[in-house]
């Protein structure tokens, strides 16, 4: 039946940076997010939901200034602050130290729910859809090889083929670093947060750093490939921090090898992102053709400190949209169009067949309104089914459209 | 294949230069002529965009590597790198009063002020950084326009000459950044496209240095 009246678009319109998942589109989001979950959960991740909301000060205690900025804010009816949740890590932080607190360690969480972002980004949404495991009570390179690892295997079962993983390490800035002036070491890492190579070159020509570091910096991103260019920076580097970083990514790229992972590995010295969050191994996830991440994630031994519980963890998080562009072949949403089942005046004809044929496993719709042969082919035609079943008092007729 | 996105206007010139200097493509403005899109071989492709859309096409991945005003780029948020200084299309943002306001480089600041300007953000911050308190005026052209109406105290604008400045009887007050070209490229692109996109932004970057400003 066609709507007669005219489409009013104020009644229909959304809010903007929000979308409708439409049928089709919706079912294989959630094909993707069963494959997700069902991989994290080989893996030993047990699901755990957190709110769509938390209080303000939680998000505040884990997340990045500007990273809260962009945040949907509001006030509770008490007048304290809540904020829609931008990311699950912090969240899944504040009940491992709070409820989750008496678990046995190591533990293995794993979430997927909706974030939101009310200023995001330009050009983002601002509902985004985000799938992570998180090991909590890990330390060392088991732990770290492990997340990257699951990442692999996860991309790997939702179909997405070409993709590569970006292995890094904050240890190994964080040791050049080590040498600086407090105020020195506040203008490289603004330069870094900012990507910006024109800052950091002015900013590490006020240091009294060696050549060779200022070019470790500068050549960023350049400083990537495989297990050999741990040896050509170790040359590079006289620090303790920048020495057992790298020795942490060997070891790290050795057991990504005995994960079958290997091949999607590279190793990025120049990897570096949000230094006061990550403070190990980190890793980010790239595909041809799309912009941004698949999926992020490393160590971030600090966080759950600061919910009074201090553990090491790490974990990884999924970008579902940018994951779903790619992923193919994953699609369990019945291919099938339903069988529809008329009936020639007694509904209840119908609907018994219909229950029946349900029984067996196969899709089947009600047709409501009374119809002879004619008329229910016509539909199930314009209904897309390829089958079509006829009730009556003396029986049902099979019909082909 | 690599796509670079180069802006129309006064940069491009400039930006066809370091290209020529470069060794990557040997273009007139007058080859462009009015196509948008530029295959100069098999590996490079050029397309020709508004400055301010430069970012965009490079954050979302359409473009590799875009050649952009720092001016620009203070107005977004970036999720590009930005890695070249081109040296090229310098100019400088200032802020700047009419010829007979008190307002001095750093004295008689009214405790309050209006500021006419296209860039908000860089605006906001510098104000921010002196603790200032101002109403931020956004206009699209001729911000000169803004004192002399009486719409705002002063002008947040860019200037090259300052011969603008000058002929709107406007003097500047204090420097509140400065802008070149840049190179600046899509966080993807850097790492999945290989060796490739390396050697190209090494190109530009040796290029930068020899090229004449």
């Amino acid at each position: 039946m066609k709507a007669t009246v005219k489409q009013d678009p104020a009644a229909t319109g959304r809010p903007p940076g929000f979308v409708d998942l439409l049928p089709g589109q919706a079912g294989r989001r959630r094909d993707l997010e069963q494959t997700m979950l069902a991989r994290f959960e080989a893996w030993g991740y047990r699901l755990i939901e957190t709110p769509a909301v938390e209080l303000l000060s939680t998000v505040e205690t884990g997340m990045q200034p500007a990273a809260l900025q962009r945040l949907f804010k509001m006030a509770d009816t008490d007048g304290r602050m809540l904020a829609m949740v931008g990311e699950r890590t912090v969240p899944v932080a504040r009940a491992v130290a709070g409820q989750l607190r008496q678990a046995p360690l190591p533990l293995r969480l794993c979430y997927l729910g909706p974030t939101f972002e009310g200023h995001p980004a330009a050009g983002r949404a601002r509902q985004g859809f985000q799938a992570g495991a998180e090991l909590v009570g890990a330390a060392g390179p088991v732990a770290d090889a492990e997340v990257v690892a699951l990442a692999v295997d996860t991309l790997t079962r939702c179909g997405v083929t070409d993709f590569q993983v970006e292995v890094g390490h904050v240890g190994f800035f964080g040791g050049i670093m080590g040498r600086l002036e407090e105020d020195q070491r506040e203008l490289v890492l603004d330069a870094l947060a900012g990507r910006d190579l024109v800052e950091l070159e002015a900013a590490l020509a006020q240091t009294d750093l060696r050549a060779a570091e200022q070019e470790l910096l500068l050549r960023f991103p350049a400083l990537r490939g495989d297990a050999s260019i741990l040896e050509a920076a170790g040359s590079l580097v006289d620090n303790p921090e920048s020495a057992a970083a790298i020795a942490e990514l060997g070891e790290v790229h050795r057991l990504l090898e005995a994960h079958g992972a290997g091949g999607r590995v590279n190793l990025d010295l120049g990897a570096v992102r949000d230094f006061d969050y990550y403070s190990g191994v980190i890793f980010e996830v790239f595909a041809p053709g799309i912009g941004s991440p698949l999926a992020a994630g490393g160590r971030y031994d600090g966080l759950l400190e600061r919910f009074g519980y201090p553990q090491p963890a790490t974990g990884v998080v999924m970008f579902l949209e940018r994951v779903q562009a790619l992923a193919s072949g994953v699609s369990l949403e019945p291919q099938q169009a339903p069988v529809l089942v008329g009936h020639r005046g007694d509904p209840a004809d119908a609907i018994r067949a219909a229950a029946e044929l349900r029984r067996d496993g196969i899709v089947a719709v009600v047709e409501a309104v009374a119809a002879e042969e004619a008329g229910l082919r016509a539909r199930a035609i314009e209904q897309g089914s390829r089958r079509a079943l006829l009730c009556g008092p003396d029986g049902r007729t099979e019909i082909t459209p | 294949m690599i796509t670079m996105a180069i802006p129309t206007g006064y940069l491009l010139p400039g930006a066809l230069a370091v290209l020529r200097t470069a060794g990557l493509a040997d273009l007139q403005v007058e080859d462009l002529g009015r196509r948008l899109v530029v295959d100069v071989n098999s590996q490079l492709r050029l397309i020709t965009v508004r400055p301010q859309d430069v970012p965009v096409y490079v954050d979302h991945g359409s473009a590799d590597l875009g050649i952009v005003g720092k001016d620009a780029l203070w107005e977004t948020e970036r999720v590009h790198y930005e890695l070249v200084d081109l040296a090229f299309g310098a100019c400088r943002l200032v802020m700047a009063v009419p010829e007979k306001s008190p307002i001095g480089p750093l004295e008689n600041w009214p405790p309050f002020l209006r500021a006419a300007t296209k860039y908000t953000a860089a605006s906001r911050r510098f104000f921010t950084s002196r603790a200032q308190d101002v109403e931020l005026i956004k206009l699209y052209g001729s911000v000169e326009l803004g004192p002399l109406t009486g719409l705002a105290d002063c002008v947040v604008d860019l200037t090259a000459t300052g011969n603008t400045l000058r002929a709107n009887h406007l003097r500047e007050v204090v420097e509140v950044g400065r802008s070149t070209a840049r190179l600046i490229a899509n966080q993807v692109s850097l790492r999945t496209s290989g060796p490739a996109v390396q050697e190209l932004v090494s190109r530009m970057r040796t290029a930068a240095q020899t090229a004449p400003a």
